[in-house]
């Protein structure tokens, strides 16, 4: 027994001694920062003081940025899970050369980095990008698309779709097509089917995927950036913008906790509410 | 062959033996203090950093046998580093490129070294103007007034044209310009460099009027070449870029007077190797590579003997009676305010 326990303690030593060193102790180092007091001109002054997260409560202006990151990743994730499930469902269900294609096209994308898809969604979006052209072409009053929320939650969605197609077609791949056909015999509509039976039993792919994309989405920084231009605020690259353009650690420090917190707070949320039902 | 030893060549060999023991510590002391090794040069990527490599690295050091590494960033970063090694006994840079705030700002830290002709002998060359106790002044332009002739047909004079009617809808601002716009609209409403305040009311009509914030300097080049800009502040030195880059732009120096921005360099307290960091600052001030930034980045010659060639010299050549109107940024100013006008361009301007 004891020499079992002891084995399974070094198999787990090397991975655990990772997490410590390469996260936990940052965060705890990053916590402290959080503490401290910024003195314009003099960098990072310690001290043991909760203003900084104080001013984030406090100020409409930061709950206003923490607000507009909650609807992006919400929104990012109910359109990303809508438009998923039926590409998912096409991938369960294929066989032979067209799934090993159509995996190819879904999991494609995910060899170009995020900045890259986004510097392409600039080139579409410019005041003489591929969209105002075409739409020039066909008469259609020009739209400023670049710089707005809307160019941000298409670049974002873009980004989540492959994982959530990925993760919702391998739960659905787990089902049994019998449980709906079952449900077809006894006079079930296709609707009707999917409704009751093949969406319960996805669920737990739901949430997975539903997960992934909201927290790919509360910590997104590349697109927001390049897309949303100066005036579109989200969290991460405002974590960005106070540590590298401000030199405000501490205050940084706080906006990144304040964030983690929010994400991993309502991802529990709901986990436990999921759980329950 | 050997030379039999006679009582007076051991004589001489123990003289000279004892000689060299004399001469030795000199000697050493001599090849301490000659550049030599690896040097470690925090600086700006992208052209900057290729004309360093080409014109001083590979030119003037090499030679010398000093090994030129280039730690690439922005000065942010760079500022952070030599704040968080400050106590430190040898820190990760020999060289640090900063703007004229930034050195100002390390100097008052504490983080960095006082230079003077004794350890960079071309610093007497640098123009009174720019000169500081702790830096290099590598290259510097003004700050001007850009604007298309076809979208803006009176050719603006002043920073204050930028607020006239007829312009309204036609200018643009850039997101981390923020500081030297702010000053640029204080400096019309009765404000000074020591007071950007009544800049931020100036801005705010701005705004009413339509104006149109890119992220970046190559956001407003991109804007002003699609002609949807045709009125910005820019420093000079990015006009002659945009202009050779077909950009169709013209430079008015404003009435207000030009506002200069420096670009130096400075050695950390703790600098690990600053004879060789010294010598670079040395071949930085050296008139060849300084024509050569002239040349192909379009900035001015921080020191009196550099020869700009006659081609290249009407854009980045300041007349005698400019240079005598030159304003000089307030370092002790922006050191303390820099902070508030950057929220205040946030949450204010740009909301």
């Amino acid at each position: 027994m004891i020499r079992g326990g002891l084995t399974a303690a070094g198999l787990l030593a090397p991975a655990s001694a990772v997490v410590i060193v390469g996260l936990v102790l940052p965060l705890v180092l990053l916590f402290r920062y959080s503490l401290n007091r910024f003195e314009p001109g003099q960098f990072m002054v310690e001290a043991l003081t909760a203003e900084n997260y104080l001013k984030f409560v406090a100020d409409p202006y930061y709950l206003a940025v923490l607000r507009t990151t909650l609807l992006m990743a919400v929104g990012v994730t109910l359109a990303s899970l809508v438009l998923a499930f039926p590409v998912a469902t096409l991938l369960a269900r294929a066989k032979g050369g067209l799934k090993t294609g159509l995996l190819l096209a879904v999991v494609l994308p995910l060899f170009v980095g995020n900045a890259v898809r986004a510097a392409g969604w600039m080139v579409a979006f410019g005041q003489r990008g591929v969209v105002g052209t075409l739409m020039e072409a066909v008469q259609l009053p020009p739209v400023a698309l670049m710089y707005t929320p809307f160019a941000v939650f298409v670049g974002i969605l873009a980004v989540n779709l492959p994982f959530v197609v990925l993760t919702l077609s391998s739960v659905l791949e787990g089902i049994e097509g019998s449980a709906s056909e079952a449900a077809l015999s006894l006079g079930a509509t296709p609707f009707a089917a999917w409704r009751l039976v093949t969406l319960p039993l996805s669920l737990p792919g739901v949430l997975a995927a539903g997960v992934l994309s909201f927290i790919l989405t509360m910590n997104a920084y590349a697109t927001p950036v390049l897309l949303g231009g100066p005036r579109f605020r989200m969290m991460a690259p405002m974590v960005a913008d106070e540590v590298l353009q401000q030199s405000n650690w501490p205050f940084g420090a706080a906006v990144s906790f304040v964030l983690m917190a929010v994400t991993l707070a309502l991802t529990a949320a709901v986990g436990v509410l999921a759980g329950r039902r | 062959m050997t030379t039999p030893i006679t009582r007076r060549t051991a004589f001489g060999r123990v003289a000279g033996v004892a000689g060299l023991g004399l001469a030795a510590p000199a000697l050493g002391r001599r090849a301490f203090a000659a550049p030599t090794g690896q040097i470690v040069v925090g600086t700006w990527g992208g052209d900057y950093q290729n004309l360093q490599q080409a014109h001083v690295a590979d030119a003037l050091m090499k030679p010398m046998g000093v090994q030129v590494v280039f730690d690439t960033g922005n000065d942010t970063v760079r500022k952070t580093k030599l704040m968080a090694e400050r106590r430190l006994p040898r820190g990760s840079l020999d060289l640090a490129a900063l703007t004229a705030s930034g050195s100002y700002e390390m100097w008052k830290n504490g983080a960095l070294e006082e230079l003077d002709e004794g350890k960079v002998p071309n610093l007497r060359h640098v123009l009174p103007e720019l000169k500081t106790k702790y830096s290099a002044p590598h290259i510097y332009t003004g700050r001007v007034v850009l604007h298309n002739p076809k979208l803006v047909r009176t050719p603006p004079t002043s920073y204050a044209d930028l607020w006239a009617p007829e312009n309204a809808g036609k200018v643009g601002v850039i997101d981390i310009q923020y500081q030297t716009t702010i000053e640029s609209a204080a400096l019309v409403n009765g404000g000074s460099l020591n007071d950007y305040e009544p800049g931020k009311a100036k801005l705010l009509e701005l705004k009413k009027a339509g104006v149109k914030i890119y992220p970046t300097n190559e956001a407003m080049a991109q804007a002003l070449k699609t002609e949807e800009v045709g009125l910005c502040i820019m420093w000079r030195a990015r006009g002659a870029q945009w202009r050779a880059a077909g950009i169709p732009v013209e430079v008015v120096f404003p009435k207000e007077g030009v506002v200069l921005y420096v670009s130096e360099l400075a050695v950390p307290k703790n600098a690990r190797n600053k004879e060789a960091a010294y010598a670079y600052l040395n071949a930085l001030l050296d008139p060849r590579p300084q024509a050569a930034f002239a040349r192909s980045f379009g900035y001015t010659p921080t020191v009196a003997n550099a020869a700009v060639d006659p081609d290249v010299a009407p854009q980045v050549e300041f007349a005698p009676e400019m240079r005598e109107r030159f304003m000089v940024q307030d370092q002790e100013y922006l050191a303390k305010n820099d902070a508030q006008l950057q929220e205040w361009w946030n949450k204010v301007f740009k909301a």
